[in-house]
């Protein structure tokens, strides 16, 4: 792909601007449906953006003593790693400026976010934002590794670290989904961590802790970083769809007309988050220990036996 | 539905002669007057012998030359017992009771506060009702301390 | 990780109104907590020595937004007790049909704060939504949400019309179905079950020592109810049952308000199917006789005491009241150390603090006749100065 295309790719769609409205738009989706399942009538459409361009507009205020220059970056560096990762994901067909491997990579800019969250909660100087940064770190040690391993299971099936292997892979032997239910679900658990949504929203728990790491993002820095973590969870449910759900083919056509292979995807894409978005309608937030107990004792488990299956599966020469 | 329980007035006398007069004014309403010395031990005696094991008030009142305090206690018989006692204005001091009866560790901080009356032995009797700048040495229950009235219909001047 | 303190209040999200405690933990392990409850003071008990009977009734009606029929019924039985006066059986009807309206709108709130504090917003919104059918009804009996202004010293100053009557009883209907809702929900629910199970646990001797009142002592077994026990009001015409509960948490004390709201439901109903004839109201003389009475009540939150000392004139001379709030707080701070950081929005929001009612004590003396206008620190001194001058004076 030449330059100009390239930064076409990289800026507008399916790049920055498509994956900022699509961020938009699901954070729309998000606050609409639980409103409706709270007996609620919920914003309307275009509340996400007003709420962006508004919080853009606002003072930027520094706490005393707190690091203004790692305030004013971190949030542009979780942003990017967002948008980094999202770029490597074969949405349209095959990703342009994806390469083998790029599976790990994309995990790893996805973790990005929440480390970054560790830095803004120590460099905002506050009891509240300390202890919320090192809640969001306890956090990613418990659901971060059974996350990898949910993923790993895809890769080693179709034998492939690429997200483009992986996909293709599926329009011939079936839908991971049906093959590898659990890792689903223990990537649908991490994926809802990660986001730090109900019933993990253990870093931010307002009613303890204002808003954890978060309190003192104001202004243009807040909203950058809530438009990262909105287009985190575009990627995620992207991710998912991919992985698990085909991607963008269809059961007759493997490689469809690029509008269709985004349309399918980001269809794929919605579903995952709908079951994310009424899962945190339905309960309550859980504390840090038991969070920790469910890690260990139900999630990593799961995620180590599906890998298992799919290992004896594959070196049995089972498809 | 009323369980018409209580103490016979004979059994408040017997555990409670000792310390003071007691006056019953039905089975469920018993009072006694004990002297501020013999306040912990009357006390202790009341919740053995009739057992009265739920604290219910420490109320105070400015009766002019002292300020008296009422322990209000009940139990599952569900009669209130008030050992009372008298603390001359110009020292009001008395023993604390949050040992013997641990919600007084607050109610005692908050008489402090209104009327200043000091307990001995209380652990922290720091300030819990009145403002941080609100001034020391003033107590605004007390009925010296005057609340201008402004022009309100039905409201006394300065009480 | 040393410790460290984590002030919680007086503005906080947990807290509905301000409180200060200073927690101190060691990582996520609460060390030890220091409570101050200044914040909501506003010199309640001084004023009504300077007010008739008539006036303290709507000044003890300010004290909170959702007790407040608690402390005005109080009170004014006291007085009619000290004046020996006895209000028509269809007033007390009308009283006791208000409480537990009140109870119930409280105890739906108190759902819905539970929920919130453990981030669980659903319930919130489901049980506020259906509050608002109790607000509907008080607002058609009395004319307001919140103090209802329906007390006075001889009986009540509104009736009830047959059409309020009937509009309640459907809504009742409606009502009875949802609760039953909620209790499967509070039982089932897993993130309920996992944050309120075994925290903020008070042992039986625990409650009683440390004064507990109210649904949080009943949680832990203590059978104590002021309806029951110290009847007044309709109450000795109704049958109901007290709830207790054994496990001594936050999830007893969520069982025992949800069937709690379940026996107000049958004690509204059973009042208004035998609601008696007659006038509202007794003539009540302007001045009380010398008396001494201990006035108690069942406020939503627990046992509500009045002392209250009349002298012959048209105001008290001494009005002491001990809220169900200040009597739990002993309970909280026993029940926080040893527990998590993130237990502390839950234990707090468990005894269903009200905290106007607990720091309504004394103070306030706010006219300025001088036209200028003060800074804070102006103000503040102000105020110093004058208070130090009356000392002076005095």
């Amino acid at each position: 792909m030449d330059a100009l295309s390239t930064l076409f790719y990289a800026l507008v769609f399916p790049g920055f601007l498509f994956l900022a409205s699509l961020a938009l738009l699901f954070q729309y989706v998000d606050r609409k449906v639980v409103a409706r399942v709270q007996g609620r009538i919920g914003p309307p459409l275009l509340q996400p953006l007003a709420d962006f361009v508004k919080l853009l507009g606002k003072e930027v205020i520094s706490p005393e003593g707190s690091d203004s220059r790692v305030l004013s970056a971190a949030p542009l560096v979780a942003l990017a790693a967002v948008f980094a990762a999202f770029l490597l994901m074969p949405v349209l067909g095959p990703s342009p400026l994806g390469f083998t491997g790029d599976l790990p990579v994309a995990l790893y800019l996805l973790t990005l976010p929440t480390v970054i969250m560790l830095v803004v909660g120590f460099a905002s100087k506050s009891a509240y934002t300390s202890l919320g940064g090192a809640r969001a770190v306890t956090l990613l040690f418990i659901y971060e590794v059974p996350f990898y391993l949910a993923l790993l299971a895809p890769a080693i099936a179709a034998g492939s670290w690429s997200m483009g292997a992986i996909v293709e892979w599926q329009s011939a032997n079936g839908l991971l989904v049906l093959s590898q239910p659990l890792a689903l679900a223990v990537a649908l658990v991490g994926l809802q961590a990660k986001l730090e949504r109900a019933p993990f929203d253990i870093a931010e728990a307002e009613t303890e802790l204002i808003a954890g790491p978060w309190t003192e993002l104001t202004g243009r820095r807040l909203a950058v970083m809530r438009l990262s973590f909105d287009a985190a969870l575009v990627a995620g449910c992207v991710l998912v769809a991919l992985l698990f759900l085909g991607g963008g083919a269809l059961p007759g056509d493997p490689h469809p007309y690029w509008l269709v292979a985004v349309a399918v995807v980001l269809l794929k894409a919605f579903l995952v988050a709908l079951v994310l978005i009424v899962v945190r309608a339905a309960f309550g937030r859980l504390r840090v220990d038991q969070f920790s107990s469910f890690g260990w004792r139900v999630l990593a488990p799961a995620a180590v036996l599906q890998v298992f299956v799919v290992l004896v599966t594959v070196g049995g020469g089972w498809p | 539905m009323s369980l018409a329980l209580g103490i016979p007035a004979s059994t408040v006398s017997s555990a409670l002669r000792p310390f003071g007069p007691v006056e019953s004014a039905r089975a469920t309403r018993h009072h006694v007057l004990v002297d501020p010395k013999d306040l912990r031990e009357a006390l202790g005696a009341a919740r053995r012998e009739l057992k009265l094991d739920h604290f219910v008030q420490l109320a105070t009142i400015d009766v002019g030359d002292a300020f008296e305090l009422r322990y209000i206690l009940t139990g599952s018989h569900r009669a209130l017992v008030s050992v009372r006692t008298r603390l001359p204005r110009a020292a009001p001091h008395v023993a604390s009771v949050h040992d013997l009866l641990p919600p007084a560790g607050l109610y005692e901080r908050q008489v402090h506060d209104l009327f200043g009356v000091v307990f001995d032995g209380h652990p922290g009797l720091s300030r819990l009702v009145l403002a941080e700048d609100w001034p020391e040495g003033v107590h605004p229950l007390r009925k010296d301390f005057l609340v201008e009235a402004a022009a309100r219909p039905g409201a006394k001047g300065g009480t | 990780m040393a410790e460290i303190m984590i002030p919680i209040g007086p503005q906080h999200p947990a807290l509905k109104e301000p409180v200060n405690f200073k927690v101190f933990a060691e990582g996520e392990i609460i060390t030890r907590l220091e409570l101050d409850l200044s914040y909501n003071h506003r010199g309640i008990e001084k004023a009504a020595e300077s007010r008739d009977f008539t006036r303290v009734v709507p000044l003890l009606e300010r004290i909170c937004g959702i007790c407040s029929h608690s402390h005005t019924t109080n009170f004014v039985k006291g007085v009619e007790e000290a004046m020996g006066v006895t209000p028509p059986p269809r007033a007390q009807y009308i009283r006791t049909l208000i409480a537990e309206l009140e109870r119930l709108h409280s105890h739906m709130l108190w759902l819905g704060v539970g929920g919130h504090e453990i981030g669980f917003n659903t319930l919130l919104m489901w049980t506020w939504r259906d509050r608002e059918d109790i607000q509907d009804t008080l607002e058609e009996m009395t004319g307001n949400r919140v103090n209802y202004g329906t007390n006075k010293v001889g009986g009540v100053r509104r009736d009830l019309t047959q059409d309020q009557i009937d509009r309640a009883h459907k809504r009742f209907d409606t009502l009875e179905e949802r609760f039953q809702g909620y209790a499967e929900m509070a039982t089932q629910n897993p993130t309920i079950r996992e944050r309120f199970q075994g925290v903020g646990k008070l042992t039986r001797e625990q409650a009683l020592a440390l004064g507990t009142v109210g649904p949080t002592a009943r949680a832990s077994g203590v059978d104590s109810d002021i309806r029951r026990d110290d009847p007044y009001c309709a109450y000795p015409d109704v049958k109901f049952q007290v709830v207790t509960e054994e496990s001594g948490d936050v999830f007893g004390r969520t069982l025992v308000r949800v069937r709690e709201m379940m026996e107000s439901l049958k004690i509204c109903r059973q009042l208004l199917a035998d609601l008696p004839e007659g006038p509202i109201a007794a003539k009540a003389p302007r001045t009380a006789p010398k008396a001494d009475v201990i006035s108690r009540y069942e406020a939503p939150r627990g046992e509500l005491v009045h002392t209250i000392l009349t002298d012959g004139s048209d105001h008290v001379a001494r009005l002491d009241i001990r809220t169900p709030t200040l009597a739990n707080w002993t309970s909280v701070a026993a029940s926080l150390p040893g527990a998590h950081l993130a237990d502390i929005p839950v234990v707090v929001a468990a005894i269903d603090p009200c905290l106007s009612c607990t720091s309504r004590v004394t103070v306030v003396d706010i006219h300025g006749r001088k036209p200028a206008s003060y800074s804070w620190d102006e103000l503040r001194a102000w105020g110093i100065d004058r208070h130090a001058g009356r000392r002076r004076r005095s």
